[in-house]
């Protein structure tokens, strides 16, 4: 029998694992590694419209994949609507226009910016791009202003 | 290169998966900055990353492709402080990113859909603006 999968694998070997995701499709693919990226491909591909990068959905399909993979070493699916604190301070009726209006901020930001976590942070900033160094440096601290916004304004609830 | 593609995904979707970065609550938890275990799982990433890819720079390798691999680099633009102050906002909310939204369906987290449906809408909107409003010259990146 196989040791359980660890509930939270710790940083040092997810880190170094992403680090060389990120150098493997620079030198295998001459490309940047980005995931907001490979929402517009594939939003392409299902239009019928021309796809310039089909990789990226592939590299998005191989995300999907390997999530559900590190969920069936947990024991399997349990489809449901928690969503954390977050589920447990709003009602179902306004987390999820909630979670919509916050992730069209998350695409409307990342096709603006060209690049998210991944692509400016992951990838961006060992590329060395100053492009990188500052949208990273922006969505850090965008992110911890407004969560620590949120965190006062709902009384510490989330 | 497509199926090389999907194999880095897999991996890059296992990583997401296996250190939680799906679940609201750890990447809530790290913009509170109770814990520094996401932004120690990004520095160390990125600190495998930079020195191996300086090196292969360097060293003018050639990708299996054939051509000479070449970093992205940009100068800094409007687009990427307004875009990206934009994105955090979202980030904050959701606790979530483009990557790990695709994440949590695939754990079960039903609620990752509205998330993943409000990125594809949110890169539309701003499209048909910037379709009416060329704020910057439209490059595909990220």
């Amino acid at each position: 029998m196989l040791p359980a999968f660890p509930d939270r694998v710790p940083w040092y070997v997810v880190g170094p694992l992403m680090g060389i995701v990120v150098v493997l499709v620079y030198a295998l693919l001459n490309k940047r590694l980005g995931v907001s990226g490979s929402y517009t491909q594939a939003r392409m591909f299902v239009l019928g419209r021309s796809v310039a990068e089909p990789w990226r959905i592939w590299f998005l399909v191989g995300i999907v994949g390997g999530a559900t993979l590190t969920t069936v070493l947990r024991g399997g699916f349990v489809v449901g609507t928690d969503y954390g604190a977050l589920g447990r301070f709003l009602p179902l009726g306004l987390v999820v226009p909630t979670l919509f209006i916050g992730g069209a901020l998350i695409g409307f930001g990342t096709r603006w910016a060209e690049g998210c976590t991944s692509g400016h942070g992951l990838a961006g900033i060992p590329s060395r791009s100053p492009a990188s160094f500052a949208s990273a440096a922006t969505f850090f601290a965008t992110a911890v202003g407004v969560t620590f916004f949120v965190h006062v304004v709902t009384g510490g609830a989330l | 290169m497509n199926r090389v593609a999907a194999l880095l995904g897999v991996a890059f979707g296992f990583g997401l998966g296996a250190a939680r970065l799906n679940d609201y609550d750890v990447i809530h938890d790290m913009l509170l900055l109770r814990e520094p275990e996401v932004f120690l799982l990004m520095a160390s990433a990125m600190a495998v990353a930079l020195p191996v890819l300086w090196l292969l720079e360097r060293g003018a390798w050639h990708t299996p492709g054939g051509g000479l691999m070449r970093l992205s680099r940009s100068n800094i633009e409007r687009k990427h402080i307004f875009g990206s102050a934009v994105f955090g906002g979202g980030w904050a909310i959701t606790g979530a990113c483009p990557g790990t939204a695709l994440a949590m369906p695939a754990a079960g987290v039903a609620l990752g859909l509205p998330v993943i449906a409000g990125v594809l809408a949110g890169q539309i909107l701003r499209e048909s603006i910037a379709k009416v409003r060329p704020i910057a010259p439209r490059r595909r990146r990220a």
